[in-house]
């Protein structure tokens, strides 16, 4: 499995503040509104950045100069991989949030056999849906320099990757998986029950939040590089998890992840 | 003959990609467009094969605003399909979840969409400087929302807790004392809300358009029901049957289906307006008095005043999660606790329907003897309202034409009108 390769370079250092824009693809917007949520630190957040563009908010349309863009959601479309390739051609710097712009996420879940799926559910495929591509992460298209992970983002790790973007980092992403997270916190295992949980494969740094509340992970903060699926699979088969089931729900956030694509065919 | 036509291309402030053309002809309208651009996510085909108890997780990224919302539609509908029957205290943590929503998105909506129409600025920032009290209240309502949502569902959007046969965790009662507090203690706040969107000037505007709402005899109800009423008609129906009194069909301008009254042909609308015109009278005493100082009573069909509706609900939500929260932080609070039930897996069909924020949501699905889905339809209140905001807008641009309004002044009254509605394109098209 690769990381992708993230440049860790900031934008500061033109004698004013970045200007930045958020755009948005297919997905729920939860993230956007994630930033939204920071509620009581959101003028302090965005009192240290030019916020330029953002269609959510702001009736301002997008200018044609800016430094950083945040990018929510999975490209589906011909006319959204050619807008991203466009944001990337202008931007100095790109942040992809939330598992659809990260790892596909759920749009991606429908990425096999995808050109037969329009039809399951229009009875003729309206117009404005556009060109319909397979759905891909924001990674597949264009250079990402920095990402916020998960489905939905928190908040704060949006903020940490903001002031990255903004003053550089050359801080390495986390190969731990979220197993060592759950042996930190000294939580029982939901193998233990028979249960089947993603936290064998997937990328730590959540805290994890599902776990902790009684849920299983559902891998939305995307497979870890060092993950071993072979050996993800055995575990499983050990505990009386069925590893079909195993590879079904890996399918839920990481489908256009290649080593889960290959290992369906 | 002098031809017109006005487009706004990717309508701002509202959820989702959408743009909206007019075509006047000699000072006439002929044609209005909703045009749907939202890539369509193809949530019918995700579901399809998959394991029941992963589809409402897979729901939920429908929308991140109302989330919670499709979280519990769609658990009601595998527990219809299963026969799972909940106790008191899942049903009332599901009812406060919801509620959770509609505070986070009537506020967002009000006060980051809505508002700054009619202050007339871009955006919701301006105010930080220009009415900072103002600003901290309507963020801190969305705050209690999201507060609410975490508290119950462990997350303020994609909730974590809530599963098939009831929740996986649960706060402390101390926890929910506290809300309950903080709750009240917004009320004053959300009934300034109400002042000030009465105050908004906006035209005179009935839609011709039906109205659905979920309806239970004293009450206002939001996920506690599965009877259907079409409002202006009378016509109350359960839920399960919904296909024989609605129906979606599809349009090439738009990603979203479209839907209407299946009998009529009627387009109709869904939301705080329906909701309050079918049960304005068991609204809380304080909304209520609210909405009556408001000048907003049934029948009311100004679609305008959908705004106004939801600053009503917002004091209705406050005071009904506060009564919620108090009852559920006492020892002989509910009945039962919320730790999931257990049942039996097996064939079956099921509709789960709630009224979301922005209107009345369902989910229909179909399992087989594994509990995996073969088929799945999804219905959103976005794209129930889409056909009426069409014909709604029609509508104002010939008042507004009579009266000699220019383009630029229609180009804003219809995007404000299209605010009004709260439409989030990304549940639409799902």
């Amino acid at each position: 499995m690769t990381t992708t390769e993230l440049s860790g370079i900031g934008v500061r250092g033109q004698g004013r503040p970045a200007r930045v824009v958020v755009a948005s693809f297919a997905s729920c917007f939860g993230c956007q509104l994630q930033i939204t949520n920071i509620e009581q630190h959101l003028m302090d957040v965005l009192g240290q950045i030019d916020l330029v563009y953002w269609q959510l908010t702001d009736s301002t349309p997008m200018p044609e100069e800016f430094d950083i863009a945040v990018i929510e959601g999975a490209v589906t479309t011909e006319q959204a991989e050619s807008q991203l390739k466009e944001l990337r051609s202008k931007a100095k710097a790109i942040i992809a949030i939330g598992s659809c712009a990260v790892t596909g996420g759920v749009p991606g879940m429908v990425s096999r056999d995808f050109y037969e799926r329009p039809s399951q559910v229009y009875p003729k495929v309206p117009h404005a849906c556009g060109k319909m591509i397979t759905p891909r992460p924001v990674s597949a298209i264009v250079n990402v320099d920095f990402e916020t992970r998960c489905c939905p983002i928190d908040p704060y790790d949006f903020v940490v990757m903001l002031q990255r973007a903004i003053y550089g980092s050359n801080k390495l992403a986390t190969t731990r998986t979220l197993c060592s997270d759950c042996k930190r916190n000294e939580t029982s295992c939901f193998f233990e029950d028979g249960t089947l949980c993603l936290g064998l494969v997937t990328s730590a740094g959540c805290g994890a939040r599902c776990v902790n509340l009684g849920r299983p992970c559902l891998g939305c903060a995307g497979l870890s590089p060092s993950a071993n699926l072979d050996s993800a699979r055995q575990c499983c088969e050990r505990y009386g998890v069925d590893a079909r089931a195993f590879d079904e729900r890996l399918q839920l956030f990481n489908q256009t992840n290649p080593a889960v694509e290959d290992s369906d065919r | 003959m002098a031809r017109t036509s006005l487009t706004v291309e990717h309508i701002a402030r509202i959820e989702g990609h959408g743009n909206v053309s007019l075509s006047i002809e000699d000072g006439a309208v002929k044609s209005v467009e909703m045009n749907i651009v939202e890539p369509a996510r193809l949530f019918e085909s995700m579901a399809r094969g998959r394991v029941f108890d992963d589809v409402p997780a897979i729901a939920s990224r429908i929308c991140g605003i109302c989330s919670s919302s499709h979280v519990v539609t769609d658990i009601l509908a595998i527990e219809s399909a299963l026969g799972v029957t909940v106790t008191d205290r899942t049903h009332a943590l599901r009812e406060l979840l919801v509620y959770g929503s509609y505070l986070q998105n009537h506020a967002t909506h009000l006060f980051v969409f809505a508002a700054p129409d009619y202050v007339g600025e871009p955006s919701i920032f301006p105010l930080s400087q220009t009415d900072p009290d103002l600003f901290q209240g309507a963020l801190g309502i969305k705050a209690l929302g999201n507060e609410l949502c975490c508290a119950v569902g462990g997350r303020s959007v994609h909730p974590i807790t809530a599963v098939v046969g009831g929740f996986t965790a649960e706060p402390k009662a101390r926890r929910f004392s506290e809300l309950a507090d903080k709750l009240e203690q917004s009320l004053a706040f959300a009934c300034k809300t109400v002042d000030l969107f009465r105050t908004f000037p906006v035209p005179s505007l009935a839609t011709d358009g039906e109205m659905l709402a979920q309806f239970q005899p004293g009450a206002y109800p939001v996920c506690t029901s599965p009877v259907m009423e079409l409002v202006r008609d009378g016509v109350r129906f359960d839920a399960s049957c919904y296909q024989d009194y609605l129906e979606e069909y599809s349009q090439p301008h738009s990603a979203a289906l479209f839907a209407r009254v299946r009998a009529t042909g009627l387009p109709f609308m869904t939301g705080a307006l329906a909701r309050i015109n079918a049960s304005w009278d068991n609204l809380t005493q304080t909304a209520r008095v609210a909405a009556a100082k408001a000048g907003l009573r049934p029948p009311e069909h100004n679609p305008f005043m959908n705004n106004v509706a939801q600053a009503v609900e917002l004091v209705d939500a406050l005071e009904r999660c506060a009564a919620l929260c108090r009852c559920l932080a006492s020892a002989d609070g509910f009945e039962g606790s919320s730790a999931p039930v257990p049942y039996k897996v097996h064939a079956g069909h099921g509709v789960g329907y709630t009224e979301a924020p922005r209107g009345a949501l369902i989910h229909d699905l179909t399992l087989d003897d594994q509990g995996r889905v073969t088929s799945a339809s999804i219905t959103t209140p976005t794209g129930m309202n889409l056909a009426n905001l069409e014909a709604d807008i029609e509508l104002l641009a010939r008042q507004l034409l009579a009266a000699g309004a220019d383009e630029d002044d229609l180009r804003l009254q219809v995007e404000k009108l299209i605010r009004a509605y709260d439409p989030c394109l990304s549940c639409s098209v799902h």
